[in-house]
């Protein structure tokens, strides 16, 4: 296994160095200039001069790009030009809040997701299984904005049951503790994403009832809950690994739509004003933050794979 | 009256998409402790069905229809809620599946598996559960089960997981055992040693056992007493001696006559029985087999007979025959012989020596192992073959035969040129096929084509057959469109199909009609070689008699020359000219089909041909354990001198020393081996086998 992970990690630098390389060249590609969108249209030569020289711009790409890759090695990503704050102490408070909504609606919709695939496989065909495929399309098929506000609508005008804001905590810690506040941010962006692992959920697990190894289990004389719970979930369970590994990096690039909608700044909305004001020290850290947790998440991804699948080994030794 | 298991009126209904499935009609039959039931038939004939319905497992649409009764010692089990049915499956009655591949979960250890029903039943500890575990492993004879209880299922052999599949289903000695085909999926070297297990087991827990085959010879050795089943409905129901000799149901006789044989005159047609088995959807009023039956009557259409004799032989037939049907004899007797081939004229092999249209020699061919660079060690490779030398002569036949894993496989790949070889060269008709690049290559594959073993996955699901069919011509640019359709009718014309089955897609034709349409596709550049890699062995008993008839008179009309691999050693025998016994990549010995059959020298052909088992029940008794014991050694670490060696009863240490080299027998007659069955002939005589 240790030859394999670092064989993975070799992988994932040449990966990230990739992702830096192509983000840096596309942003100078972009027509129009930092200055012009730092300092407005009413800037003159001479201070746009100024804004390029304090920061480097003009300076040749590859020794711009040099620098970056230096700094960024030492965790300095720069400082933002338009929120004039280092770029990683934005990151460090923006992402721990992202981590904590996308990593709790994640597990909602598998908690939600998981049992129903496997139940919709077992009814396959039946009335139930028809049902539920018409509910989890109709909510995957609804645009999280508008959920959103349907939520919002309902829960805290109508019957003023939940805020409609999200916890404004800048900590973990300070998040959790407001757990009213969560629920309808995670109801939203779980409930949108439960179709998809059903989906696949649904489609592994008949595959895996399908297999003669259940019929052993069934002759054995297990009571179908535990033929179930033993022989279908672990199973069924390895396509959806990689669909999760896949979802890794949606944590960290955050909700664009969620995030404003329940007034909740995190990556996504941070990622959002920095593309539109470009701020190419804020661009280029976060897109490092992305490539990372896609990288990550396969790594975990495969992981996980070889923990579930004794098949699996990587090492072939 | 009462017996351990008394099953009356069993009639299973399926409800599918296309209709209702009557797969059991009105099955009764009783079993006692300590016997065998052996249910036989073709797949489809409900038999898997009948033990799927006594344990309760029916698939979803399935039902037991009112009046079917399953009793256990007295206890009706029909109508059980299914709390009180958990307690019965795994604990009274407990089943063995087919497939050992598939029919352990891949992420729990072996040990694990196996315990789980103890655990479940007898309401132990874990570690009493894994105490039985391992003691019933040991029972079956898995080598060091103690240590073994940890492995995964995919770091066992097949032979070993259905060794652990028989030790789950005894792990709480059930009184009743059903094995659904439990060798199916095995060599016959193992299925020998599973089958003689499964007796021993048997009689040493006093258990009753029905033995569910389609394999006329496994049922002769095993089985008391046997039902025959066919389209749902039991035939005929004798003890295992009557039944062979004194058979009264004509489907019986006929499954019987087209079984084909090692002792087969090869030049007589195998007895088919024609057409398919009933859609059991819509059976047609009257004797399911009448559409069949060779002595049908009106009568036979009227009404169906029902079940009638004495409790010691009943069977379902309005005309009943007496006995077997002898070869030559009855209403087949009038079929034409098949063409003698020049080969047959002189002695055998003599033709392929005078004009050889293939030629391979010393052919190598090995796999490196992924990430298998072992410091010290270098790369590790399986060796898949590892130098095998042969010839074949035009309008000849030769047959492949080993277990799996041998590398007949990769040798027939090697022949047609769909692999390279790693060393040695195939030389078709006077061309090195190793020159041959590209365009150049291409074109010359329509000397050679392939059938393949599975007539499912062999032929593209999306495309029509008449489209299969002409692919080939389209490819190589041969006629026109018109003169390709032609060709395509005239294909289907040769091996027996309807000329509107170019219009069809594959999945609308059976088994036996895909693999007619595989060998029409290789027919279709008209070759002078065809590989043909297990071509019957995913057909039914008499359609495999039908296929296997075609593939002869395709030769005799056609003057083709054939490559067939098998691991059934009475299909080659039928097929071929000459043999070649392969065992780890090499090929042990290699001579006309008369000397692999009467005159084999080397132990592991005598132990293969001893372990197919023959349709004769005296016969079979007359056997004693398997044949050949152990399994096939790893192709990656090859046993150092005699790759047999690990498990030849005639072992000695040169046989770990040195590797044998093939010695002359007789005329094109060679093998490999120290310690011979026979004297091989005098150096000075030796015939020019290639070695």
């Amino acid at each position: 296994m240790t030859t394999y992970l670092l064989r993975r990690v070799g992988q994932a630098i040449v990966v990230i160095i990739g992702v830096m390389i192509v983000t840096f060249a596309l942003i100078h590609l972009e027509p129009g200039s930092a200055a012009r969108a730092t300092l407005g249209i009413r800037a003159n030569s001479e201070r746009i001069a100024v804004f390029n020289a304090a920061n480097g711009l003009n300076r040749p790409l590859a020794a711009q790009f040099a620098t970056f890759v230096k700094q960024a090695a030492e965790g300095n990503f720069g400082t933002s030009y338009s929120m004039h704050q280092p770029v990683s102490t934005l990151i460090t408070q923006r992402l721990p809040r992202d981590a904590v909504l996308l990593g709790l609606s994640t597990l909602v919709a598998l908690a939600i997701a998981l049992p129903m695939g496997i139940y919709q496989a077992v009814r396959r065909g039946r009335a139930q299984d028809h049902a539920f495929t018409v509910v989890s399309f109709v909510l995957y098929s609804m645009p999280d904005f508008f959920f959103a506000l349907l939520l919002i609508a309902v829960f805290s005008v109508q019957f003023h049951l939940l805020p409609s804001q999200a916890p404004q905590a800048q900590s973990v810690g300070g998040i959790l503790s407001d757990p009213r506040g969560l629920v309808l941010p995670v109801v939203t962006l779980s409930l949108v994403s439960v179709a998809g692992f059903s989906r696949y959920m649904r489609s592994s697990a008949i595959g895996t009832l399908a297999q003669d190894y259940i019929l052993v289990a069934r002759a054995k004389g297990l009571p179908n809950r535990l033929v179930l719970r033993r022989h279908v979930l672990r199973n069924s369970l390895l396509p959806v690994i990689t669909v999760l590994g896949l979802q890794a990096p949606a944590i960290v690039t955050g909700a664009v739509i969620a995030e404003s909608v329940f007034n909740y700044p995190g990556m996504g909305l941070l990622f959002y004003q920095a593309a539109t004001s470009k701020d190419y020290p804020v661009l280029l850290g976060s897109t490092l933050v992305v490539g990372v947790a896609t990288v990550v998440g396969s790594l975990l991804a495969d992981i996980a794979y070889s923990l579930l699948d004794p098949r699996i080994r990587y090492d072939h030794s | 009256m009462s017996h351990l298991l008394d099953v009356d009126h069993l009639t299973t209904r399926i409800r599918t998409s296309r209709g209702v499935v009557r797969a059991v009609q009105d099955v009764s039959f009783h079993l006692e402790a300590g016997e065998t039931l052996g249910l036989v038939g073709e797949s489809g004939c409900g038999k898997s069905m009948t033990g799927l319905s006594l344990m309760g497992l029916l698939p979803p649409g399935g039902t037991l229809m009112d009046g079917s009764s399953v009793r256990l010692d007295g206890r009706e089990l029909v109508g059980l809620p299914e709390r009180e049915m958990t307690r019965v499956r795994g604990n009274d009655i407990a089943m063995v599946f087919q497939d050992p591949m598939t029919s352990l979960d891949p992420t729990k250890t072996i040990g694990h598996q196996v315990a789980e029903p103890v655990l479940l039943h007898r309401g132990c500890s874990r570690a009493e559960a894994a105490e039985r575990a391992a003691d019933v492993l040991g029972m079956v004879g898995l080598p060091h089960p103690r240590e073994r209880m940890s492995d995964y299922p995919h770091q066992l052999s097949g032979g070993l997981r259905q060794r652990v599949l028989i030790a789950m289903a005894l792990a709480n000695e059930p009184r009743v055992l059903i094995a659904d085909e439990p060798t199916t999926a095995l060599d016959v070297t193992i299925q020998a040693q599973i089958l003689a297990l499964l007796a021993d087991l048997r009689a040493r827990l006093g258990m009753a056992m029905i033995l569910i085959t389609h394999d006329m010879g496994v049922t002769a050795g095993h089985a008391d007493r046997v039902n025959v089943m066919y389209a749902g409905r039991i035939a005929e129901s004798a003890g295992t001696d009557r039944l062979f000799h004194g058979m009264r149901h004509p489907y019986t006789q006929s499954l019987l006559a087209s079984v084909p044989r090692l002792t087969q005159d090869p030049e007589v047609p195998l007895a088919t029985i024609p057409g398919l088995p009933p859609d059991l959807t819509e059976p047609a009023s009257g004797c399911r087999f009448a559409a069949r039956c060779p002595y049908v009557t009106d009568a036979c259409r009227a009404q169906e007979p029902e079940l009638t004799g004495p409790d010691e032989h009943r069977y379902a037939c309005v005309h009943p025959t007496d006995g077997p049907r002898l070869p030559g004899t009855g209403p087949l007797a009038a079929l034409p012989r098949t063409a003698a081939k020049p080969s047959e004229n002189g002695a055998p092999g003599a033709n392929a020596t005078a004009r050889p249209l293939l030629e391979a020699r010393g052919l190598v061919r090995e796999f490196p192992l992924r990430g298998g660079r072992v410091p010290g060690v270098g790369r590790r490779v399986v060796h898949a073959v590892s130098g095998v030398s042969f010839t074949l002569g035009e309008g000849e036949t030769f047959g492949l035969v080993g277990e799996s894993g041998c590398g007949k496989t990769t040798l027939g790949r090697l022949l047609v040129g769909l692999d390279r070889p790693d060393a040695g060269t195939v030389t078709l008709d006077g061309t090195d096929l190793g020159h041959l690049r590209g365009r150049e290559l291409r074109c010359r594959r329509r000397d050679f084509q392939m059938v393949f073993q599975d007539p499912f996955s062999s032929l593209d699901p999306r495309m029509r057959v008449g489209a299969i069919l002409r692919e080939p011509l389209r490819i190589q640019g041969i006629g026109t469109t018109r003169e390709q359709k032609d060709r395509v009718a005239e294909l289907l014309a040769e091996v027996g199909l309807p000329e509107r089955g170019a219009d069809l897609f594959p999945h609308e034709f059976s088994g036996g009609q895909r693999q007619r349409v595989g060998l029409a596709r290789a027919l279709a550049l008209t070759p002078r070689l065809i590989v043909a890699d297990e071509p019957v062995s995913a057909l039914d008993v008499s359609v495999r008699a039908q296929v296997l008839n075609l593939m002869k008179r395709l030769q005799a009309s056609r003057g083709l020359s054939y490559v067939v691999i098998s691991h059934d050693l009475a299909v080659v025998r039928y097929l071929a000219d000459r043999i070649g016994v392969m065992y780890l990549g090499r090929l042990v010995e290699i001579g006309s089909a008369d000397d692999i059959h009467l005159r084999a020298a080397h132990p592991y052909t005598a132990g293969l041909l001893e372990a197919v088992p023959v349709p004769d029940p005296e016969a079979e008794r007359a056997k004693h354990g398997a044949a050949v014991t152990g399994e096939l050694p790893s192709p990656v670490a090859p046993p150092s001198g005699c790759g047999f060696r690990t498990r030849c009863p005639l072992a000695t240490r040169r046989c770990a020393e040195e590797q044998p080299a093939l010695r002359s027998f007789g005329p094109a007659h060679a093998a490999a081996c120290h310690f011979p069955l026979r004297e091989p002939a005098p150096e000075k005589s030796a015939a020019p086998t290639p070695a």
